[in-house]
């Protein structure tokens, strides 16, 4: 949008985050290749590792990417994927709620913890910033309290599968189910913010809150959206953390919420609202969970994979801003 | 895209020099190369097994990758841990779950991938594994409760205080305890329903009303011997006692061991406590997978020790080599 009458600055610019994942894959198929004397990074088996660390953020990322594009921010995403998980496993191991019902509950968990979040933000007219700094203590909370501060194992069920390798009758589907289901979402999410009217105003809130007033969009209403929105794509996220670990943990995926706005960021989305993609913001997962699996096989230690993921994050912002200024 | 080559270059020669210099960098390929996984990295007692684990690794020249989440909650963290060390291909794994539930699935995957595992410290609610290396707390608990016993001449009332409902280890104490006490018909438990919770202050509260219950008129108490099964509940149970002026007027056991619990035993306000052996189950633990992986017959279940310590023995080498255990810096 920003490049004008110049299409393939455009397209490069969306396609500056895939490049620099590119380059982190090649980058550590080489340096594992050499350190270890054999590959063992650019394999199927850990090309799907990879996949399957990516899931939980770039599930929650989908619905931050939205919000983040509307001008908004939540901070209390990594509080909501604790309180559905949660929710889901109450629900399974002491109502005796079937699988496919409670993670449904779990999601919904989420939509009303977005829902509360967007009401919050177009009523009281405080800034995003602080009103989900709230709530990320009261959902938080909220899952200590339901969970009386234990995690809660309800007990095998084939939600445990969702995230694991598919053998025997589910061979076909190749990679975990959990990637389908994100893939899945992210093209729907795609489709929303290209192809419909509320979508498109999701863009001009973020980009020019007073141009969209004035020419009639209903903003507070694309707010409630989006962070309900937001929800549902935390309480999905919650469902598959819940499947890696087969419990319900209210302590869980604290501070998670960094983790999935570093991957709208790096996959260029911004802060100042109006920009962002849902390529991008998968591209920006995957660039995180790409550095810390290549890290971990070398055998770096974690301190060093925090810094060097911190700073991934502050280049690839500063790559994209100068990228900017050159194309306006 | 120039800037970004740069960067990116400049991210890989930082990314190699800390892979050469870190202790945690990857074992040559020709060599035997064991992944051990601890709870988490920055407690004491993880250093002291990550020497028995170098040791036993010395030993029996294998290589051993020490990897693990840096907090002991990170459930997530972990077994991601285990995941990357299938992917990456390792002869075998020593993993100490952080929950009995949540790394089953990321360790019987290993094993279907045909890596072995031994689990150490903690219990795993699988039957796929090696070997199960850690501390007997039953036995531990029974050796604090025979203590207790005869500091108290067979005969007295005691309390009880629990650690926190689940926890498999200080279950299994508590549990080895009663049995012990309940072999000495003079001895008679009159609380054991109070939990301490997950840390010092919250064990100090519940302490404090607890012994409150007990007062006699006299400001004295009417208990004469009191148990507590882990670091944290001895230290709060041992604040209250100090806050009441009743510490050293009741006889005091514990479980594990701190630079404050060593004070208390030094000065007489701690009458004894149980001590693990963290260098001995790192040690076990490699030596487990190293040998199953060089074809030899591995015990199911390997008993690393529980050591009574006392005022009395506190000097004694073998128990001071479990007090002041080695650590990896």
């Amino acid at each position: 949008m920003t490049a004008g009458g110049r299409p393939w600055a455009a397209w490069l610019n969306r396609l500056g985050p895939l490049f620099a994942l590119i380059l982190v894959l090649l980058l550590f198929a080489v340096l594992v290749r050499v350190v270890l004397g054999e590959n063992r990074f650019a394999t199927p088996g850990n090309i799907e590792t990879i996949l399957r660390q990516t899931i939980i953020v770039g599930m929650a990322a989908l619905g931050m990417t939205l919000i983040i594009v509307s001008g908004g921010i939540d901070l209390s995403a990594g509080s909501v994927v604790a309180l559905a998980g949660v929710v889901l496993a109450a629900l399974m191991k002491f109502a005796g709620w079937g699988p496919l019902s409670a993670a449904l509950a779990g999601v919904a968990a989420g939509a009303a913890c977005g829902l509360v979040n967007g009401l919050l933000v177009t009523q009281l007219r405080v800034v995003p910033f602080i009103i989900t700094l709230g709530t990320l203590l009261v959902f938080r909370g909220t899952a200590l309290g339901i969970a009386d501060n234990r995690t809660i194992t309800p007990g095998a069920s084939w939600l445990d599968h969702l995230t694991t390798h598919p053998t025997g009758d589910r061979a076909w589907m190749l990679i975990p189910p959990g990637v389908w289901i994100l893939l899945f979402f992210s093209l729907l999410v795609a489709g929303f913010m290209k192809l419909t009217v509320t979508g498109r105003h999701t863009f001009a809130v973020g980009a020019n809150e007073k141009a969209a007033r004035l020419s009639g969009v209903p903003i507070a209403w694309v707010r409630v959206i989006v962070y309900t929105l937001g929800g549902v794509f935390a309480g999905l996220a919650g469902v598959l953390q819940y499947t890696r670990l087969s419990q319900g943990d209210p302590t869980g995926a604290t501070g998670m919420e960094l983790q999935v706005i570093a991957a709208v960021v790096i996959g260029g989305g911004s802060l100042s609202g109006g920009e962002g993609s849902v390529l991008g913001t998968l591209v920006g997962a995957l660039i995180m969970s790409s550095i810390a699996n290549g890290c971990s096989i070398l055998g770096i230690e974690s301190w060093v994979q925090m810094i060097v993921t911190g700073v991934v994050i502050i280049v690839a912002v500063a790559v994209d801003r100068l990228r900017h200024r050159r194309t306006e | 895209m120039r800037t970004l080559l740069l960067c990116a270059a400049a991210l890989g020669l930082a990314a190699c020099d800390a892979g050469t210099d870190g202790d945690a960098g990857a074992a040559p390929d020709d060599r035997t190369t064991i992944a051990v996984i601890p709870k988490g990295t920055s407690h004491e007692f993880w250093k002291s097994v990550h020497a028995g684990a170098m040791k036993a690794a010395a030993d029996l020249g294998v290589g051993i990758i020490w990897k693990g989440p840096v907090q002991e909650n990170d459930r997530v963290g972990q077994v991601k841990e285990v995941e990357n060390f299938i992917s990456r291909g390792v002869d075998g794994i020593c993993l100490a779950p952080l929950d009995a539930d949540a790394l089953r699935k990321p360790a019987e995957e290993a094993v279907a991938r045909s890596i072995p595992v031994v689990v150490f410290d903690s219990a795993l609610n699988s039957e796929k594994h090696v070997s199960f290396v850690a501390t007997d707390n039953r036995k531990g608990g029974a050796l604090a409760g025979e203590h207790l016993a005869s500091l108290l001449g067979g005969k007295g009332k005691v309390i009880l205080l629990r650690y926190m409902q689940g926890s498999a280890s200080t279950m299994n104490r508590e549990d080895g305890f009663m049995d012990a006490i309940g072999k000495h018909p003079g001895i008679q438990v009159v609380s054991s329903d109070q939990y301490a919770g997950a840390t010092a202050p919250e064990a100090l509260a519940v302490s404090e009303n607890l012994l409150t219950a007990f007062k006699s008129a006299d400001g004295g108490l009417s208990v004469d011997g009191i148990f507590c099964p882990n670091e944290s509940s001895a230290v709060g149970m041992l604040g209250a006692l100090r806050g009441a002026g009743l510490a050293g007027k009741v006889k005091f056991v514990g479980f594990d061991i701190s630079d404050k619990l060593q004070d208390a035993l030094t000065v007489g306000h701690l009458h004894g406590t149980v001590l693990q052996d963290p260098v001995g189950m790192g040690y076990q633990a490699v030596k487990a997978m190293a040998d199953h992986l060089a074809g030899k017959p591995v015990e199911k279940r390997i008993d690393t020790g529980a050591t009574l310590v006392t005022p009395e023995n506190m000097k004694d080498k073998a128990v001071e080599r479990l007090l002041n255990p080695e650590k990896v810096e």
